[in-house]
């Protein structure tokens, strides 16, 4: 850390290290957990009443299925916000920096430091709002793909049973698979 | 009494055709009902049915009758119902095309006569059926050209690949 002695850190530094830490406030958890679950509850209702699977019957493997896939569906939002977000910081800089200026032209007390602290500041709720939705659009749409494809198509043939299991797992599984993939 | 003989002879001959006209049916007044396959989703093959009464005007009943449905020949079933029989005929769909079927139906002495002509590979067609019911089947319905499921999928991979280009857009 910057001087090595000096064990505080100073509030640019936080408001670094937080925009590049992985960690996710509680709100965008939160967020993130309360889409999980709802994406990840969908599959009942599409193996409910089109594979004509009974509610109460199975509903040990729906529990079990939909805990297991707002586990990993929570975990490719946080990896792809991830990465979205610097790019989206990057991308965002300019405009906000400029928008952040004109706002604060008038206030002559403040330092330019000040104003370059508010700056970061804004540029890293922009950036964390963007990526953290846009990362539950993406993923969402990609999870539904995989999940048609494949219990409609992949595991046509299987029982009911077999074929949720396989398809939620799989698409909860490849859906964190492929958010940790740095490419596009 | 020779002459008594020829006579009664002579009577019997003239009778005759009467006597034989009692097996069959005159004048056949028909009533008939069809069915047929309407959608192959949940059928594996057309099924036609006909249901049919008849009336005979020298009122004979219980006779038997079979049915000749372009070359094929099958027995007519008798119903609990006195004088209703019921044909059905099932295949593959391609094999029982929409369009117009005659049913030509025989009698006893007809059938006869028509496997005669079969047997001696004669055609058919000159025979005189008893009567003929002429059923029109509209055609199966084989479903919609394109399934629901592929609907669903084809919508999520177009969100999707919005999804895709908007993120390569923000990852270039």
């Amino acid at each position: 850390m910057a001087g090595g002695k000096q064990n505080k850190l100073s509030r640019e530094e936080e408001l670094l290290l937080q925009d590049f830490s992985r960690n996710v406030s509680t709100k965008s958890s939160a967020l993130f957990y309360g889409n999980a679950l709802i994406v990840s509850a969908i599959p009942m209702w599409l193996f409910w009443r089109i594979h004509q699977m009974d509610l109460y019957q199975s509903a040990i493997i729906f529990i079990i299925g939909t805990i297991v896939s707002t586990y990993f569906v929570a975990m490719a939002y946080r990896n792809v916000k991830f990465i979205l977000k610097h790019k989206i910081a990057l991308k965002r800089e300019d405009a906000v920096a400029k928008e952040m200026m004109k706002k604060l032209a008038d206030d002559k007390r403040m330092t330019k430091k000040e104003k370059d602290e508010r700056v970061l500041w804004k540029k890293n709720e922009v950036a964390d709002y963007e990526a953290t939705t846009f990362s539950i659009f993406y993923n969402n749409s990609l999870y539904l793909v995989l999940l048609i494809v494949a219990s409609f198509y992949i595991l046509k043939n299987f029982n009911p049973v077999l074929n949720y299991g396989c398809s939620v797992a799989s698409a909860a599984g490849l859906l964190a698979l492929f958010s940790t993939s740095s490419k596009a | 009494m020779a002459a008594t003989g020829k006579v009664l002879v002579v009577i019997g001959l003239f009778l005759l055709p009467v006597l034989t006209y009692g097996d069959t049916c005159l004048a056949p007044h028909v009533k008939s009902q069809t069915y047929s396959t309407p959608e192959a989703i949940v059928s594996t093959e057309t099924v036609l049915i006909v249901e049919f009464t008849v009336t005979c005007k020298n009122g004979l009943k219980n006779i038997n009758l079979y049915a000749d449905i372009g070359g094929r020949t099958l027995p007519a079933t008798k119903t609990s119902e006195a004088n209703k029989y019921q044909i059905s005929i099932t295949d593959e769909h391609k094999k029982l095309p929409s369009g117009s079927y005659n049913l030509r139906i025989f009698d006893e002495e007809g059938f006869a006569a028509l496997r005669k002509a079969q047997r001696s590979g004669e055609s058919t067609d000159s025979l005189k059926p008893l009567f003929t019911i002429t059923m029109s089947h509209p055609g199966i319905w084989s479903g919609p050209m394109v399934q629901s499921e592929f609907v669903a999928a084809m919508s999520a991979i177009v969100v999707w690949w919005l999804a895709y280009t908007a993120r390569s857009k923000l990852l270039a």
